[in-house]
């Protein structure tokens, strides 16, 4: 792959990062320092930043005496930094290259992880990802349990008429009936094949079946079928979660849509 | 150390630390235990599926061996989602878990991530610079320099910076804070439940002592703690970390002891850890702090090995390799050493002890989990994501390969077992539902497959109890798994009931496992078949059940389930039984013979597996129930 030679300018990446970084401080209101000077202003800001992190990992804050500490080893780590960077450390070394670019990476993405989004955006999330939140069903049956086909073929017309009906199955240490399960409960304990083929039963006083199961054979009553629907308060938590982590993987392939339309790339074949 | 982390972390915590802080807090019925929200059960109604030993990047061994994938993912590939494993292929789960604690190491955790993160020029230390260029070579590379980091943790020769807790206290601080914060946000009560917790890794020159931590309680709580450090520290000094956070806090910790199958006798001893006699204060604390082993995982299984039961034809499953020593494989293991190492011995020693003391400090119940370190929760033979990233899905050569820790002789990688699930019974899946049937042992561990297995032990139980609301009985006039009953002059008897994973192989036999101590006051072990498939034809002959009979195609790595049994369920009277005796009783269900991971490797890539692979390329998957213990009264 041949690019511009100054596109391989560690500088040029350098610079670029620095952009966004100073970019992404002056929208959260932080500092963004120039490396290359000669001055290094610890202020009131700073001080500030460096005292609430302090705070974040003692749970109090800083006295005096450890707030000095703390910019100390502020001005320490600025001073070793600028140096390494005009001792060209940072050149030709693969780890700083790798570091810029995932925090590259990051910058593009820490936008969408601190957006809040409001209901309208994940209402809209919801809608183009439905399938995905759609498996909160609740469903009542009773069923009853029969080794093989032929005797639980029989028993559905019995079961009809029973009037002691748990009596009829075979006895087996599952439920003969579940009240508003849901699809995942019902496959958790009787298995993936019993719990698609009940999703595809119309509801109604009659017996169906026979479904099979890991088990056997069932013969099923399907009572009832709700819509859960927790609505979208029981979602929002998750949706919040999952617009997050889409956002960012969108934000950063976007990021680098943008920056990448200005290279012209040649690759030698 | 101070100063490539304080470096590495500059940058990143602040954009980290300003993302978490403007997140919406989560409301209480997100990271709570549900009560209140969720509608409990009158009685524990199904098991809930669990692993309690996962590793994400956060964890210095699984980052170094490669894995990419953090604790956010593991948490999606654990509720059912697919996620884009570190080495490409997509992984999803056949069924979701009910329930998932993500373990990192405590010791140095994230500390990998931020070597391989920091600028070369600022590390100092030769062997971490050495370290932080391998990693960056080559995942081979990497995977060595983990080996020798993994070593050198053994034989405490580690690096000082990686040793001091306190220098590493701020970094484990901010990944901790985080972690939390993720844990509450995917908590779920009713649905999904995300536990915190650690790994605490002490390991003796290279004895495994490891525990797992888990804790019942949310950021509220956890946050005022940071993980306790394994290294240069003992397991009295763990208790003591945990009952502190109890005490300040009104949370609730317990600790897993695993891999005792590497602990070279250490693990289970009949002694204080430096050989002076036991006391009961040492006991009562282990007791209280440990109600759960790890008893399968993918490093072997810890039930028993062959050597301590001669007379069980069933023992020695998820034996091969990790017999030979230690961990790193530093130091082999001799006979001597096994009885302080594997479960069913330790439950015997623990009566022993308390027939001495009054205390048992072993009195554990059993689970399985995976200690995956890929970040995927993995537990079925035929989905089977390997150790670490490097043996994930789509690698070819993880079966036959010579396994590359320590000193890389004597294990393969087809001695590793797709790993254990926990179940767990409880009234629904909340934070404290799932804690609290740990604590009170309700649990149970199995190689990987779903089977229900419920038992009772009382003194009442009969045949006719089936007919009726068993469960309820079993509730009312006994004691579930886990429980105590006191021994009398009539024999206990038990209800139990083992019911087939729905989508999985059908059962061969259900067996008791008693342990005792007969009238010299020795301990005794006997294993009993109590109810099989096919009984009929399957009579007991020269005091065996006939082996169930082999469905697998090795050709294809497929079998059927025209043998076994769906559901076994008997009510059983220990035959052998002393007036007052002191004893346990655990339960082991067997499957029938199904292919193993290594023999769906093989066909899937189309290689043959060597003699000693493919002898061991079918087995009886099992679940070991928590045991029920007999005492004689005060």
């Amino acid at each position: 792959m041949t690019l511009p030679r100054w596109t391989r300018e560690p500088l040029v990446h350098f610079l670029i990062a620095g952009a966004f970084v100073y970019a992404f401080f002056a929208w959260i209101g932080g500092t963004a320092v120039d490396p290359s000077s000669r001055v290094i202003d610890v202020d009131r800001d700073t001080q500030a930043q460096l005292a609430l992190q302090y705070e974040r990992t003692m749970g109090r804050a800083p006295t005096d005496a450890e707030l000095d500490a703390q910019i100390e080893q502020f001005v320490r780590d600025e001073v070793l930094y600028r140096e390494a960077l005009r001792l060209g450390l940072d050149q030709g070394d693969a780890i700083v290259r790798r570091r810029l670019v995932s925090k590259m990476d990051m910058t593009a993405g820490a936008a969408a992880e601190i957006a809040e989004p409001d209901d309208a955006t994940l209402q809209a999330f919801l809608d183009e990802n439905k399938e995905r939140y759609q498996t909160a069903l609740d469903t009542s049956f009773d069923q009853l349990y029969f080794a093989d086909q032929a005797s639980a073929q029989a028993a559905i017309d019995q079961a009809a008429t029973a009037s002691d009906w748990q009596g009829l199955g075979e006895a087996i240490s599952l439920p003969a009936s579940m009240e508003n399960a849901s699809q995942r409960d019902i496959r958790a304990q009787f298995g993936e094949e019993f719990g698609a083929k009940l999703a595809a039963l119309d509801t109604g006083d009659a017996w169906q079946g026979p479904l099979r199961s890991g088990f056997g054979w069932h013969i099923v009553r399907l009572r009832e079928r709700a819509s859960t629907d927790t609505g979208f308060d029981g979602l929002r938590q998750q949706l919040s979660n999952d617009w997050r982590s889409a956002q960012v993987a969108t934000r950063k392939e976007r990021a680098f849509e943008l920056l990448r339309e200005a290279y012209r790339i040649e690759i030698d074949r | 150390m101070r100063n490539w982390t304080s470096f590495a972390l500059a940058g990143i915590s602040a954009l980290a630390l300003s993302a978490c802080d403007s997140l919406t807090p989560v409301d209480e019925a997100q990271s709570g235990d549900g009560e209140g929200t969720i509608e409990l059960a009158e009685f524990p109604d199904r098991p809930y599926w669990g692993d309690t030993h996962l590793h994400t990047d956060n964890s210095v061994d699984a980052f170094g061996f490669g894995v990419r994938l953090g604790p956010e993912e593991a948490l999606q590939f654990a509720r059912g989602d697919t996620v884009t494993a570190t080495t490409g292929a997509e992984a999803k789960l056949a069924r979701p878990l009910d329930f998932l604690v993500i373990a990192d190491h405590s010791d140095g955790l994230g500390a990998t991530r931020r070597l391989y993160d920091a600028p070369r020029f600022l590390i100092q230390d030769e062997t971490l610079l050495r370290w932080h260029d391998m990693m960056h070579e080559s995942p081979e590379q990497s995977q060595l320099a983990i080996a020798e980091l993994i070593t050198a943790a053994a034989n405490n020769t580690l690096p000082e910076a990686m040793r001091d807790p306190e220098a590493n206290k701020e970094n484990t601080r901010d990944i901790w804070t985080a972690h939390l914060d993720t844990l509450d946000r995917y908590n779920k009560p009713g649905e999904f439940t995300a536990l915190a917790g650690f790994e605490w890794t002490l390991m003796p020159d290279g004895n495994n002592l490891h525990r797992v931590v888990m804790f019942r309680d949310g950021s509220d709580r956890t946050s005022q703690v940071v993980p306790f450090p394994g290294l240069s520290t003992t397991a009295e000094q763990l208790w003591d970390y945990m009952a502190a956070y109890s005490e300040s806090t009104g949370g609730k910790a317990l600790a897993i002891p695993h891999n005792s199958n590497l602990s070279n006798g250490l693990m289970f001893e009949m002694t204080m850890p430096d050989g002076s006699p036991m006391t009961a204060e040492y006991a009562a604390k282990r007791a209280a702090a440990e109600p759960v082993v790890e008893v399968t995982q993918i490093k072997g299984d810890s039930e028993t090995h062959p050597f301590l039961s001669p007379n069980d034809e069933m023992a020695g499953f998820g034996v091969t390799g990790w017999e030979l020593g230690n961990l790193p494989l530093t130091a082999k293991t001799t006979d001597d050493m096994l009885a302080g190492s594997y479960v069913r011995e330790a439950l015997k020693r623990g009566l022993s002890l308390e027939e001495q003391m009054g205390v048992n400090p072993y009195a554990f119940g059993m689970i399985g989990s995976t200690d995956s370190h890929t970040s995927l929760a993995t537990g079925d033979e035929d989905n089977f994501w390997g150790k670490h990233t490097g043996n994930e899905y789509n690698n070819a050569e993880r079966a036959p390969a010579a396994q590359n820790l320590g000193t890389r002789v004597g294990r393969f990688g087809w001695n590793y077992l797709a790993g254990g699930y926990a179940a767990a019974w409880a009234r629904g899946n909340t934070r404290a539902e799932i804690f609290d049937a740990f604590q009170r042992r309700e649990v149970y561990a199995t190689t990987g497959p779903r089977m229900s297995v419920r038992v009772f032990g009382g003194f009442g139980f009969e045949d006719a109890d089936w007919d009726g609301d068993w469960v309820r009985k079993g509730y009312t006039e006994g004691v579930p798994m886990g429980g105590e009953l006191t021994s009398g002059d009539e024999a206990p008897r038990f209800m139990i009931s083992a019911l087939k994973d729905p989508d999985g192989a059908n059962l061969d036999r259900v067996q008791i496992v008693k342990g005792y101590l007969d009238s010299e006051g020795e301990m005794q072990e006997q294993v009993y078949d109590v109810v099989w498939s096919d009984m009929e034809n399957r009579a007991i002959s020269g005091g065996k059940v006939p082996a169930v009979g082999d469905t697998v195609d090795r050709e294809n790595a497929t079998y059927t389930n025209d043998i076994g049994a769906p559901e076994l369920r008997s009510v059983w009277t220990d035959p052998d039984y002393q007036a007052g005796q002191r004893a346990f009783y655990y339960v082991r269900v067997l499957e029938i013979p199904t292919p193993r991971w290594s023999l769906f490797d093989a066909v899937r890539f189309g290689f043959t597996l060597s003699e000693d692979a493919m002898a061991d390329a079918v087995a009886q998957e099992r679940a070991y129930t928590s045991p029920i213990w007999l005492k004689p009264s005060a």
